[in-house]
């Protein structure tokens, strides 16, 4: 005998329980732990397909019907087979889209369209309704039972039952409130419950646990095991045949059977709660492996005792009735009310945890596909998060309450099994769409509106509203002689079809218009843009993921920042989530220097933001919150301008893209003038890509990009603009950053001096592409402008017209090396030029021949080394006899040397005729010439003799000079003349020794300067004054003139015949 | 030679088509007609025959599950299912 209170009171204590267990995970996941990723919670998880129907139901059913029980378990072991692929294939689908529901799910497929996904929730709504309320029933009947079977022995203790008429509603609100506290508290991003999880994982282990206790009991301790039970139900061999065989009503029952089967294969899988434990809770693919074992084992067990409780009820009792509770009244009966109490716990788990997880999963999609399409077109506010999560609480209590609404109406009339098929029913109407959706590529969004829809329509007429008519509800001949009197349209007996049960009767025709409807539609009618690419999110989630699109297909029309979506998606899962979310999604993508995203990675970051939206509150209204977040400010995703619309080649560019890569390279190959290479190119590219205007600007020597070459329309201020590059025009900033700029529509144009030009000329949209190679500056840009197009710039296309571009800074600066070599050919050609006649000039400035003069006899050359020299020699004849020789050497051999050989000269030839004597014209020379010499940093040196013919005088001085040499006859050695004096050029006061020799008859002088002297062998050796004297020594009976030719010959011999390093001159006097 | 047979049957057993084939198998031998073989009011051991097939084919049944889910594992971690066609999503 149990009092009320102690039930309430273990009740409670249990539900405290299973709260601390839901608590403690809840923890454990927030510091980054789970306890629920593991293989065994997932499979105890997915036992919460062993509902109260289970716990009591299958006893009930077995002692009437007989085994086919049984079915309801078998078929989810068999459905456990496929789900190594089946299951796996759908959990993958929904991780990579955070989906939150099947209602998610099935929308998501077919375009995430917001109607399917209404009308899988508002079917998941009516559909879960006889399964909620089976529960309330099992809750409230055994709640009833247990406490208050003494009052059939004892009815003062609780008056005239007391809590009969309002055990259910407080069983719903209680529910209601479990559902609240484990999957309600706070609004997350993702629909992973771990508390839940793990409690729900707790009470499949405490109801088959005490399952098996009664079971053992009643087996072993009021019988004598199996065996005694099947024995003793031999003694009525007719019931014990009926309830293990199929009877002789063959094939109706097989039709049942056959029914009864693949209704629970579907259900394990379509059932909301199934599929939101199965897909959504799951935390890894691998866990599935181990649940297709261990689940089946789960319902092997809580099965095995069912046949001999129902049996051993039926023996113990005497018949069949009341055989939904035989799990609860054989131990009270027996005298064992503990064992009522953990029986009752036991049902009370699975009545729990069926109400918790389906309520939660029901009303997400409540939230998401029925109450976010009105939220979404609302404006989003920053309380919406507290509206959310309360509408959500909302959605379980009605979820609950509907359950409870339906057990009012139908209360008794069914039993628990029956109940809960209906269920089950509407469950597999989800099948074929779903199925479908991820194996079959055709399968559309009007296939499976029309699909589900026409198969909740059939099950609503022949499986819901007959059970609200039998339960007298509605008083209504409808069943028996049809709506309006038509039988051919009678619920039970549809088009004429009877002979078979409810269930087989309604399961076919509502599965024939379902699949029927789904296939004709799919296949008549035409996918849109939206599904097409979900189809390949589902279809091909194995597929290897280089099988997408090569590049981006889609453009946002007005470019949003990241901090609107940012906010945007503060408002429905709040500020941190949000900032979280999107720093983890920035990670791995680009940003450009103003700190936002490219224009390209645009479009992907409104998906990541739908995606991140659709885990709170699923991808149809996460795609209509964002798509009306963007009309707002006016901007919407649209298809980009597909420049390559012929065929699109296999590999990842396109055929016309390599079209123009090979017309270009053509181009660039063809010719080397740059003008007709960029006129063919711009023309190539208007033609090729339906340009209005293409210009080539290059940078010139100021630096202002000006035009080369356009192709196109006459549009006067575009064309005549010469840029100064500058940030704030976007062919300056293109040029300034080497990086290629494009605006895709004008309209939404940042820059106002740009913002005036386009419109004027009507452009709406153009780029400016730097021309520059690899890692060099650009040396101009290039620009492309349409008139009609917009979102023209994709992706692959900046990056066609970067590389055309990059050619073409080849072109350019293979052309303008060019022209630097051949001006610089030009150049060496006139210098050389200029030269030749600077030598001629300055041999010209010498004497031509020597001076004609009684008495001495003279020879002189000159050889410069390059074309001009700094050498020089000059005779200044003073009367008949006497005769000036000067001879110099200006330091280097450039033309600065031989200006100021020619500047000495003219001086020279001034002073010498004022001044008197060698020293002094030599003071004055070098007087004159000090600042010129200083300021070219050159100096002279120079050798100044007057030689007079009548006394054979010579008189000299030298200013640093090399001194000439004197041989002066016959076996004697040379002389040098030497005087003291400093070169010419480096004091501005200099005093110049002046010395007299008297010379004789046949004496040989030779002045020369230092290039012959200094001449070199190979071998480093200089050819030396000593050569030189031998050589006068040898010739001096000769002419001057042999002995230069001789000096000549020997000094190239000297050299090995290379060409002179200095500058050779020589003066020879020979006196007579 | 066990570990040689054992490792063929393992192979054959990661193929996606044994998996249909034990999927089908087991619809065949749950459905009419073959159902109708033990649909008999006879009972072997004083236990009804359609109960004891039922129950008897759920544990081979779900052995043969768990043998399919240790040779994909076993497979797996041997990395022996280069040829087996083991199906497309694993290497992702």
């Amino acid at each position: 005998m149990l009092s009320v209170e102690i039930v309430i009171g273990v009740s409670l204590l249990y539900i405290a329980l299973l709260f601390s267990v839901a608590y403690y995970a809840e923890r454990k996941q927030e510091k980054g732990e789970s306890i629920i990723a593991n293989p065994y919670v997932y499979s105890l998880s997915i036992a919460v397909y062993a509902t109260s129907w289970t716990f009591y139901g299958s006893v009930g059913k077995a002692a009437t019907t007989g085994l086919d029980f049984l079915l309801i378990y078998l078929g989810p072991s068999l459905t456990a087979f496929s789900w190594w692929y089946l299951l796996r294939k759908i959990v993958r689908i929904a991780k990579e889209n955070n989906i939150t529901s099947i209602a998610d799910f099935i929308s998501s497929r077919y375009g995430k369209s917001q109607w399917l996904g209404a009308l899988v929730t508002v079917i998941a709504l009516l559909g879960i309704m006889p399964y909620i309320a089976l529960q309330l029933k099992a809750v409230s009947t055994t709640f009833d039972i247990i406490c208050n079977y003494p009052t059939i022995q004892l009815p003062f203790m609780h008056g005239q039952a007391p809590l009969t008429g309002h055990t259910a509603f407080i069983s719903a609100f209680i529910l209601s409130v479990f559902g609240v506290i484990f999957g309600a508290r706070h609004l997350v991003s993702s629909e992973r419950h771990e508390g839940l999880v793990a409690a729900i994982a707790v009470e499949s282990i405490v109801k088959l646990a005490s399952f098996l206790i009664v079971g053992i009991f009643i087996t072993y301790f009021l019988f004598n095991g199996i065996s005694d039970i099947f024995v003793r139900m031999k003694a009525n061999p007719a019931l014990l045949y009926q309830l293990t065989t199929f009877g002789r009503t063959n094939a109706v029952s097989y039709a049942n059977w056959f029914t009864l089967l693949y209704i629970s294969m579907g259900a394990i899988m379509f059932l909301p709660r199934q599929f939101h434990i199965l897909v959504i809770e799951n935390s890894a693919e691998e866990h599935i492996k181990d649940a297709m074992w261990r689940f089946p084992i789960y319902m092997f067990l809580i099965n095995l005792f069912v046949v001999p409780i129902a049996l051993g009820g039926i023996l113990y009792t005497g018949s069949s009735s009341g055989a939904d509770y035989f799990v609860l009244t054989l131990p009270l009966k027996s005298g064992h009310p503990w064992l009522a109490l953990i029986a009752f716990l036991g049902g009370f788990s699975a009545a729990a945890g069926m109400v918790m997880v389906e309520s939660v999963a029901v009303s997400t999609m409540f939230l998401n596909h029925l109450v976010m399409p009105v939220i979404v077109k609302l404006k989003p506010r920053a309380w919406f998060s507290i509206l959310l999560i309360n509408l959500k609480r909302f959605g379980i209590f009605l979820v609950v309450f509907l359950g409870y609404l339906y057990h009012r109406i139908v209360g008794e009339t069914y039993m628990l099994v029956n109940i809960g098929l209906i269920s089950f029913a509407a469950a597999a109407q989800f099948g074929p769409s779903l199925i479908g959706g991820i194996y079959w590529r055709k399968g559309n969004k009007k296939g499976a509106i029309s699909g589900i829809f026409l198969g909740f329509l059939l099950w609503f007429y022949t499986l819901l509203l007959p059970s609200v008519v039998e339960a007298g509800w509605w008083q209504t001949d409808i069943m028996v002689r049809g709506p309006f009197g038509i039988g051919f349209l009678k619920p039970t007996a549809l088009f004429g079809l009877t002979g078979f049960d409810i269930w087989t009767h309604s399961l076919f025709w509502s599965m024939f218009f379902n699949i029927g409807g789904y296939l004709a539609c799919s296949i008549i009618l035409q996918q849109d843009e939206k599904e097409m690419e979900q189809v390949r999110k589902f279809v091909d989630i194995f597929a290897p993921p280089q099988e997408e699109a090569p590049w981006e297909a889609k453009r946002l029309s007005k470019p949003i920042t990241i901090m609107q979506f940012v906010n945007l998606m503060s408002k429905f899962i709040g500020e941190s989530q949000a900032h979280s979310a999107i720093s983890e999604y920035l990670g791995e993508s680009e940003i450009d220097e103003r700190g936002g995203v490219s224009e390209f990675e645009l479009p992907n970051l409104k998906r990541f933001t739908e995606k991140t939206l659709a885990a709170s509150v699923g991808a149809a209204a996460a795609g209509a919150i964002v798509e009306s977040y963007l009309s707002d400010i006016g901007s919407k995703m649209e298809p980009v301008y597909d420049i390559y619309s012929k065929v699109r080649a296999d590999l990842t560019e396109s055929s016309e893209n390599l079209y123009v890569r090979l017309r270009a390279s053509e181009i660039m190959a063809g010719t080397k003038d740059l003008q007709a290479i960029m006129d063919e190119l711009l023309d190539l590219l208007r033609r090729e890509f339906k340009f209005d205007l293409t210009i080539i600007r290059l940078r010139n020597d100021e630096g202002i990009l000006t035009r080369r070459s356009y192709q196109g329309e006459e549009l006067r201020s575009i064309i005549e603009r010469s840029v100064q590059p500058e940030i704030n025009t976007y062919i300056g900033e293109a040029f300034l950053a080497n990086k290629p700029q494009f605006v895709n529509d004008t309209q939404h144009i940042l820059k106002p001096e740009s913002k005036e030009l386009m419109e004027r000329e009507g452009i709406t949209s153009f780029a400016h592409i730097p021309i520059a190679r690899e890692g060099e500056p650009p040396l101009g840009v290039l620009s492309v402008f349409s008139k009609s197009i917009v979102g023209l710039f994709t992706q692959p296309f900046i990056a066609l017209l970067t590389s055309l571009a990059g050619q073409l800074a080849q072109a350019v600066k293979i052309d303008s090396e060019m022209k630097a070599k051949e001006k610089a050919e030009l150049e060496n050609v006139r210098v050389a030029r200029d030269m030749e006649i600077a030598q001629q000039i300055q041999l010209s400035l010498l004497p031509a021949t020597p001076p004609d003069l009684t008495g001495a006899e003279f020879a002189c050359r000159c050889l410069p080394a390059t074309h001009v020299g700094g050498d020089y020699y000059d005779f200044f004849r003073r009367g008949k006899n006497v005769v000036d020789i000067v001879i110099a050497d200006v330091s280097g051999h450039s033309v600065g040397a031989a200006l100021i050989m020619a500047e000495t000269r003219s001086v020279l030839r001034a002073e010498v005729y004022a001044a008197g004597s060698a020293g002094k014209i030599l003071a004055n020379l070098n007087r004159l010439l000090y600042e010129d010499l200083t300021r070219a940093e050159l100096f002279i040196t120079m050798f100044y003799a007057k030689y007079n013919a009548d006394t054979r005088q010579l008189i000299y001085a030298n200013a640093g000079h090399n001194p000439p040499m004197i041989y002066p006859g016959e076996k004697a050695s040379c002389r040098e003349l030497d005087a003291d004096g400093l070169i010419l050029g480096v004091k501005q006061d200099v005093i110049f020794e002046e010395r007299n020799i008297q010379l004789n008859r046949g004496d040989m002088v030779l002045f020369y300067t230092d290039g012959i002297t200094e001449a070199q062998n190979d071998r480093g050796e200089l050819f030396g004054a000593e050569r030189l004297c031998g050589i006068l020594a040898e010739g001096y009976q000769g002419t001057p003139e042999t002995i230069i030719e001789t000096i000549l010959r020997k000094v190239v011999i000297h050299s090995g015949g290379a060409s002179l390093e200095d500058d050779i001159s020589m003066v020879v006097m020979k006196v007579d | 030679m066990w570990p040689k047979i054992r490792m063929a049957l393992f192979r054959r057993l990661c193929l996606m088509e044994s998996w249909v084939i034990f999927f089908i198998l087991g619809l065949i031998m749950m459905d009419f007609p073959f159902i109708t073989i033990f649909d008999k009011p006879v009972t072997i051991f004083d236990i009804p025959l359609l109960y004891l097939y039922l129950q008897a084919g759920w544990l081979i049944s779900i052995f043969v599950i768990y043998l399919f889910v240790k040779a994909n594992i076993f497979v797996k971690t041997n990395n022996l299912n280069k040829d087996t066609g083991q199906n497309e999503g694993e290497q992702r």
